[in-house]
């Protein structure tokens, strides 16, 4: 029965795991890429290579900034269709103001929620964010792209697919059979512990294949565990859509009931109120988090009901020093600066979730365990290549045989998201370094041109695989790879290279300087240029070794 | 600095124990040893020493980081020592040998 058992969790294990495999190819590695997604914004946008700053002052800078910032067209775009008649030309009544930071970010994001007149819901709002200089107040271009934050995160766990949430689907489906993957993956594993330690490069590709996919698999097992299952929890709310489609009577009469509790206003009053000094409420929460033993700076600030007598701040502490994304909020009435609420201690399904969501976003400032989250990251991405080799090596000479391309299918696709996904990224940061600094009229925005340049490269890429693995329907190994770890050798030095030419920040400059995001992105891309020529070099000598060998599998695969 | 040269004993103690947990395997104790006898005494030594020195890498980041963090420091270190010991052992494995010194070398 036990071993009925096994093949059934096997089945399950390879199909699942080749059907949604690819998809968490780019979760994971761009999940890995997104540990330090604002380092990589810094290389992306030469102008914000500067020290992280702290929030600055919201009475001299930034209320004046808010008061201005207006929807670009993009952002109003996105709303265009939503209301009744036109939009207007100028949004008047603020929402909310919001300006976020984190103890790694040398620019600071400010978002304002306009009310939309004539909408067709009431909630609808129009956004726009801003990104600024902290220092001076300045505001960067709207077309730069913040390819760290503003691509790979979202990327890693959306696939940028919006529509619907489409991508939030198929990356929540993805991580639960990542789960799924991993418990039948256990079971399958015969010698877990005994094989522990166990790589055997000199045994054949189909044993070393499997020895790397057991390894990175079994030694990273807790973290790739607790990713998958954290990420599924961040995501709840879309995957159960309970409180916005049946329950969404419920779900307004409770906020109305909390704004009650709370004394937090859930509506507008609709008089106008002047705003007392903000400023003084940072000081006044800063000094209740120091009085709890929890000294810290502010990490987020919202003004509610702007220029209402309504209007509420509410200042929310960087978690830097601990796990849990836990705010810690205190709320202050816009208009006169009095303390409404101070966010009580969470219960403690609220601390479990507070820990699980930290976890995984990790706002805590510890660059060791960072790296460990990259490495854990990688062994994921080296557990889910190996896994897709292992497939293709264990059934392509059977296919030549048989004259089926199903082995060739998945080579090409495994080439497509595992070389091809690296071509991709690193052409976009070749763009980024080769693109005018504003593009001429009637071409799409800067940030757009770069994404252009990632899904154009990617499909290139993916060409390339398909053509170029023609040998495997052989049972031989496909051109393909080789070929793209020489380009990606030789993308992975090129994009240090053109930074250095464009912005003059060569590796001696970056470290002697001590900036790290700039450098520490450079010695990543060099070192991955190292380990794909090394591949490469690999790579040739076994088709060299393998073509000097009689190959009488394939003859009899012809015959 | 302190709080730097802690993590790094932590890694380096982590390091160890999954270096003595796999040494007292045969298959990898003759990787590392070639023919020197590993008596049963010896595998209980070094499973003990495997044990003690992972607690003792999880102190250390208990005694530099808040527990929540310490915790997820010493998991993923423990991610980093399997995959370390296991290629030293794939492309290097008489470095491990150092971990056993007062062990005889036995005939290679």
């Amino acid at each position: 029965m036990f071993p009925q058992f096994r093949h059934t969790m096997a089945w399950l294990h390879t199909w699942f795991g080749l059907a949604l495999g690819l998809v968490l190819m780019v979760v994971f590695f761009f999940g890995s890429l997104s540990v330090f997604d604002r380092e990589i914004d810094r290389w992306a946008i030469p102008d914000t290579r500067y020290e992280p700053q702290p929030m600055p002052s919201f009475d001299r800078m930034l209320k004046p900034i808010f008061e201005t910032v207006q929807p670009n067209a993009a952002e109003r775009a996105a709303v265009a269709g939503l209301v009744d008649g036109p939009l207007p030309a100028r949004f008047d009544t603020a929402r909310s103001w919001g300006a976020y930071t984190t103890h790694r970010d040398p620019v600071l994001t400010l978002f304002v929620g306009y009310q939309v007149p004539n909408a067709k819901d009431h909630e609808t709002a129009v956004w726009a964010n801003r990104t600024i200089d902290p220092r001076s107040g300045v505001a960067l271009p709207d077309d730069r792209l913040k390819i760290g934050s503003g691509f790979f995160y979202p990327l890693h766990y959306s696939l940028t697919i919006e529509w619907k949430q489409v991508g939030y689907w198929i990356v929540g489906f993805a991580a639960l059979m990542m789960l799924m993957a991993l418990v039948t993956g256990v079971i399958m594993h015969r010698k877990i512990l005994r094989e522990l330690f166990t790589f055997r490069p000199n045994k054949s590709a189909q044993r070393s294949m499997l020895d790397v996919h057991n390894l990175t698999g079994v030694a990273a097992l807790p973290f790739h565990f607790f990713f998958a299952f954290t990420g599924l929890v961040i995501f709840a709310y879309v995957y159960f859509p309970v409180t916005h489609t049946q329950l969404a009577p419920l779900h307004d009469k409770h906020e109305q009931v909390e704004a009650k509790q709370t004394g937090l206003p859930h509506e507008r009053a609709g008089s106008a109120a002047p705003m007392a000094s903000v400023d003084a409420m940072v000081l006044e929460a800063q000094r209740r988090w120091a009085a709890k033993g929890m000294a810290g700076d502010v990490g987020y600030l919202n003004v509610q009901h702007v220029g209402d007598a309504n209007g509420y701040v509410s200042i929310y502490r960087a978690g830097t020093d601990r796990v849990q994304l836990a705010g810690e909020g205190i709320h202050f009435k816009a208009s006169t600066g009095t303390v409404l609420r101070e966010d009580p201690p969470p219960t403690l399904v609220a601390r479990i979730n507070e820990f699980l969501t930290g976890l995984h976003l990790q706002h805590f400032r510890h660059w060791l365990l960072r790296w460990l989250y990259v490495l854990g990251g990688l062994a994921g991405c080296a557990c889910i290549a190996t896994g897709l080799f292992f497939f293709v090596e264990k059934r392509k000479r059977q296919h030549a045989k048989q004259g089926v391309s199903g082995a060739r299918i998945v080579d090409a696709l495994a080439v497509t998201t595992v070389t091809g996904m690296l071509v991709a990224t690193l052409c976009m940061l070749v763009a980024n370094r080769l693109l005018p600094d504003s593009m001429p009229a009637g071409w799409p925005w800067r940030g757009d041109m770069e994404k252009y340049c990632f899904w154009g490269a990617w499909l290139l890429a993916s060409v390339h695989g398909l053509w170029r693995t023609a040998p495997v329907a052989q049972a031989r190994l496909a051109p393909a790879w080789r070929e793209q770890c020489l380009a990606i050798a030789a993308l992975a030095v090129i994009a240090p290279l053109l930074n250095w030419i464009t912005t003059g920040d060569h590796l001696a400059r970056t470290i002697g300087a001590g900036y790290w995001p700039v450098a520490g992105a450079d010695l990543f891309m060099l070192t991955g240029s190292v380990l794909a020529l090394l591949a490469a070099r690999k790579l040739q000598r076994r088709d060299a070794l393998r073509a000097a060998a009689p190959a009488p599998m394939l003859e009899a695969g012809h015959a | 600095m302190h709080d730097a040269l802690m993590l790094l004993a932590a890694l380096l103690a982590s390091l160890a124990g999954m270096g003595w947990l796999a040494l007292s395997m045969d298959v990898h104790w003759t990787q590392a040893r070639a023919a020197a006898p590993q008596p049963a005494v010896l595998v209980t030594t070094l499973r003990t020493l495997g044990a003690a020195a992972l607690t003792l890498s999880l102190a250390l980041c208990l005694a530099v980081d808040s527990p929540s963090i310490a915790v997820l420091v010493w998991c993923m270190t423990l991610a980093a020592s399997t995959l370390t010991v296991a290629f030293t052992l794939t492309w290097r494995a008489s470095v491990l040998g150092m971990l056993v010194f007062w062990t005889s070398q036995g005939a290679r």
